[in-house]
């Protein structure tokens, strides 16, 4: 094994035990701060592979905006923290559900690469390579998700603007 | 030069984007006026948006004739005419919209709203733009613009219904754009791509990651099945219609299938032509199911709006029946279907906008009762939309209703062609039963005739508007001959 792989191992134990760890939690501000530590590890992965951009962009996006965001919905919704109000009955439904899609995204990700298909050449998505293909291969699309960004703004500051006049 | 390399600037060929530039252009000006003027007028609203959808129209005419490259910016965006046929039918379309809603906003009690013009431009925008998408990443970002501009129009006029409408639609929708984009996810696992193009070829011949491939595109079917309303994804459809306000239930139902179709034609036919054996199924069962659950839930309602919802489901699959045949035949069969059901449909809800009045307070079925007495112009055009909805001869809808079929039957799937026809005779009771209370039952005493409620000016002019779908519906249905030539050119998809 090499020193890659010793990492990879590492950061996978990491993440899938705080991965159990969040729906485990009795505490759901404890699940929140499990769900950093197992988004950590995957931007951890990303950057193992070589994925700079996608890496940081996960730690930034999930962990520096959405818990964040959910810290603040807890607190400012004083949503009821504690056993009883976050279990549920459907546990056997979820655990089936699990299993069902570990079961086929395991089966199509062995179908499409198997185990004994030549290695991949590791593919360096370094920020200058990611920036490059955009900004000349998809320039269009990001125009467009400018675009989108804009109509959600104004959408939302029509249905906004409304509760105000009423 | 010392140091780096200077980048290729690859060329930039943006005419073929043009009707979608003229369109944002001119949302853009709207939102200006609405935000810098000092006193807004709804006709300048009106003419900003009416200018900008001619415009758009032109600049698609001129593409018509493109002798350029097929597929521009990175093989993003295609300029056949295809895209320039759905486009022009969509622009047509808003600028219905537009008048409609103008007519609605100027009658009713609700505050006119000058987001309306600039919002329905953008859902145009997305909707031109998805149609000419020839990379999945594309098609999602329009789908996303298109979906995200008409959750705010249903809930525009803030009425507790509409907002319960937007509400419904805005979660079911994320839901299914979230089906739609694993699906593009699988298919890039699948073939490395997202190109339609590209995809096309990477699937040609190869046997490999093929289970990738059709979760991808079941997954892709999803998402479009949501957005062209077709069962069993169609749940939103009836709660959203019923609740939006009438004329954006008119763009939306029009717009948004030819919209979803129009991605949808090449998803199937050009990215997964190789597939054809694989989606034929699929296509075959959501065409089955929305023709039956469509037709056979319409009966039972008693809300008129409502009732379109449901037989618009009914009609989705009309346009997946054709679908079922693969490439060019299956292509023109669903262009003059859209065709035809853009007409009708716009008429019909537009003529339900005429007769429910203010706040939208006679939308049941029997409130047409007597309406030949009342208002004979509005049960006149109510008639000839709901006759082509029937698919009844001398009508557009006949005519599209044919070749849906044949299109069926020459591709070898003439049960499916049994199962349309026997759910048309069954759905024409449905549109028949409103003919009927409309013309054979005296109405009631308390309802009020629509010329003392809205005066005769602004029902004039909303019927002037609704002149047009309905010339469409007889033309298409009389000289159904005079777009055949025009679909022919436009079924080829060049990629």
């Amino acid at each position: 094994m090499t020193a890659q792989e010793y990492a990879f191992a590492v950061i996978a134990a990491v993440g899938s035990i705080s991965a159990i760890a969040v729906v485990t939690a009795r505490n759901v501000v404890h699940a929140a701060l499990y769900l950093v530590v197992a988004l950590l590890s995957v931007g951890a992965t990303f950057l193992l592979l070589g994925a700079e951009f996608a890496g940081w962009v996960q730690i930034l996006i999930y962990v520096g905006a959405i818990v964040i965001l959910f810290l603040f919905g807890l607190m400012l919704t004083k949503a009821p923290i504690g056993r009883d109000t976050l279990d549920n009955t459907h546990r056997w439904v979820g655990l089936l559900v699990a299993a069902g899609v570990f079961a086929g995204l395991a089966f199509l990700i062995q179908d499409a690469f198997p185990l004994d298909a030549e290695p991949f050449e590791v593919f360096h998505g370094s920020t200058s390579v990611v920036g490059e293909s955009m900004f000349r291969d998809f320039v269009l699309p990001f125009e467009a998700i400018s675009f989108l960004l804009l109509a959600a703004l104004i959408g939302a500051i029509v249905l906004a603007r409304k509760d105000e006049g009423n | 030069m010392i140091g780096q390399a200077v980048l290729p600037t690859p060329e930039l060929v943006f005419e073929p984007l043009l009707p979608e530039l003229v369109l944002v252009v001119f949302a853009m000006a709207g939102l200006l006026y609405e935000a810098l003027a000092k006193r807004t007028e709804a006709v300048v609203h009106l003419s900003i948006g009416l200018v900008g959808v001619v415009l758009a129209g032109g600049t698609s005419l001129w593409l018509w004739d493109w002798d350029g490259p097929a597929t521009v910016l990175g093989d993003a965006v295609s300029a056949d005419r295809f895209a320039v046929l759905a486009r022009l039918l969509l622009l047509v379309v808003a600028a219905l919209g537009l008048l409609l809603g103008h007519q609605y906003f100027a009658r009713s009690g609700d505050e006119q709203r000058g987001e309306f013009t600039p919002l329905l431009l953008f859902a145009t925008s997305g909707m031109t733009l998805i149609v000419a998408s020839a990379d999945l990443i594309l098609t999602f970002l329009a789908l996303e613009i298109l979906s995200l501009a008409l959750y705010v129009l249903t809930g525009l006029t803030g009425r507790r219904a509409a907002n319960e409408a937007a509400m419904k639609y805005f979660l079911l929708g994320a839901f299914s754009s979230a089906f739609f984009l694993y699906g593009v996810a699988m298919a890039y696992g699948a073939t490395g791509t997202t190109k339609i193009a590209a995809m096309a070829l990477a699937l040609t011949g190869t046997g490999e990651a093929q289970a990738l491939a059709v979760l991808g595109f079941a997954l892709l079917a999803v998402g479009f099945a949501f957005k062209v309303s077709a069962a069993p994804f169609h749940m939103w459809t009836p709660d959203v219609y019923q609740g939006a306000p009438t004329p954006i239930t008119a763009f939306m139902s029009a717009a948004t299938k030819v919209a979803a179709f129009g991605a949808l034609i090449r998803v199937l036919d050009v990215a997964f032509q190789a597939l054809a054996w694989d989606w034929a199924p699929v296509v075959w069962g959501l065409a089955a199911a929305s023709v039956v659950i469509g037709s056979i839930l319409a009966i039972a309602q008693t809300n008129v709006k409502r009732m379109l919802a449901y037989s618009s489901i009914a009609h989705a699959g009309f346009i997946l029946t054709g679908l079922t045949a693969a490439g060019s035949a299956g292509i023109r069969a669903a262009m003059f279907y859209l065709v035809a059901y853009a007409a009708m449909t716009v008429g019909a809800f537009g003529t339900v906008m005429v007769v429910s009045g203010r706040g939208e307070k006679r939308t049941r079925i029997g409130d047409y009762t007597g309406l030949a007495r009342t208002n004979p112009i509005a049960a006149a055009l109510m008639t000839l939309f709901l006759l082509s909805l029937a698919g009844i001869p001398p009508t557009a809808g006949f005519i599209a209703k044919v070749n849906v079929f044949s299109a069926a039957i020459d591709a070898g799937y003439w049960v499916l062609a049994l199962i349309g026809v026997v759910t048309s005779v069954a759905a024409a009771f449905f549109y028949l039963r409103v003919i009927v209370l409309m013309y054979m039952q005296e109405p009631e005493p308390a309802a009020p005739s629509l010329t003392e409620k809205v005066g005769i000016g602004a029902e004039n002019s909303a019927t002037a508007i609704l002149a047009i779908p309905a010339a469409a519906t007889l033309l298409l249905g009389v000289f159904p001959g005079v777009i055949v030539g025009i679909i022919r050119d436009a079924s080829v998809l060049r990629w």
